[in-house]
């Protein structure tokens, strides 16, 4: 059991699992699967969240589930190419500036990775397709200005 | 039941990302300076068949096992805001190496670097609502 989830699953079996979380909530609450607004639902409703929160609570679940079950340890101590180049303080700075953009910036747009990039896009939204060529164009344009100015350690 | 069937939705979304490497920052990175295909060939199958699920949905008038209603869905149209707000995000995510999705599942796998992205994002999300009250 173990071994079976320590390798990355095939991407045909891990996008058909997410197809299938996207189609799974219509045809049972009939509702649009986004993390952010999930996020939203709690941080503006607190604890009288509904159905978005919950969502939001199995999806940690299931992270801890993965964990538990795969014993899987891939990340260590450090976080990826931050820690490699700057030092504890100044991460945990830059991750909490970043979650302020991911914040801000999802939610005026309506959506997120999930929400846009995999729920709207599947709707045909072309709001969402827009949003989508926007945040990946823009990641992969910042992600590769930060390698040129900090070099291969990144 | 509107919210235990919302909730093992939710365990098999985090379970997937954890299971994809989608919470690992590396993953996120190597797909993000073009290095691994790994990401995009996920949204390549993940889009198309929830595209079909979706619309077979509509066209055979299904309606909602819980909730009872008729799938369906609304559109907004192309807006300033969707534009604005993306490159907003995409500068966040590349920084991160984690969305919204992966930052959850992070905390669930015990990344405690992901505290200070989780309060962040939490922040960001308080200064729209702030700014959308204020008109």
């Amino acid at each position: 059991m173990k071994d079976f989830f320590v390798a990355y699953p095939p991407a045909p079996l891990a996008g058909a699992l997410f197809a299938l979380c996207v189609i799974a909530m219509y045809a049972t609450v009939n509702g649009r699967l986004g993390v952010v607004g999930a996020i939203s639902d709690v941080v503006e409703r607190g604890r009288r969240f509904g159905w978005r929160g919950s969502f939001l609570l199995g999806l940690l679940g299931g992270a801890v589930l993965f964990t538990l079950v795969s014993g899987r340890e891939r990340v260590g101590d450090g976080y990826g190419w931050l820690t490699r180049e700057f030092s504890g303080v100044t991460t945990v700075v830059l991750l909490l500036v970043a979650g302020v953009l991911i914040g801000f910036g999802a939610k005026t747009a309506g959506g997120c990775t999930s929400g846009n990039g995999l729920t709207g896009t599947a709707l045909g939204a072309k709001s969402s397709w827009v949003a989508t060529t926007v945040f990946f164009g823009t990641a992969v344009g910042v992600s590769l200005l930060t390698k040129l100015l900090f070099g291969a350690n990144v | 039941m509107l919210r235990a069937v919302s909730a093992t939705i939710g365990v098999v979304f985090g379970f997937t990302l954890a299971w994809a490497g989608l919470a690992e920052p590396d993953v996120i990175r190597r797909a993000m300076l073009l290095d691994s295909p790994y990401l995009y060939e996920i949204f390549a199958v993940a889009v198309p068949v929830a595209f079909l699920g979706t619309r077979a949905l509509l066209h055979f008038g299904v309606h909602a096992l819980v909730t009872g209603e008729r799938v369906s869905w609304e559109r907004t149209p192309v807006q300033r805001r969707h534009v604005v707000g993306s490159a907003i995000f995409g500068t966040g995510w590349a920084i991160s190496a984690a969305c919204p999705g992966p930052i959850v599942a992070q905390l669930g796998a015990g990344i405690l670097w992901s505290l200070a992205t989780f309060a962040g994002l939490v922040i960001g999300i308080r200064l729209h609502l702030a700014r959308e009250a204020a008109g």
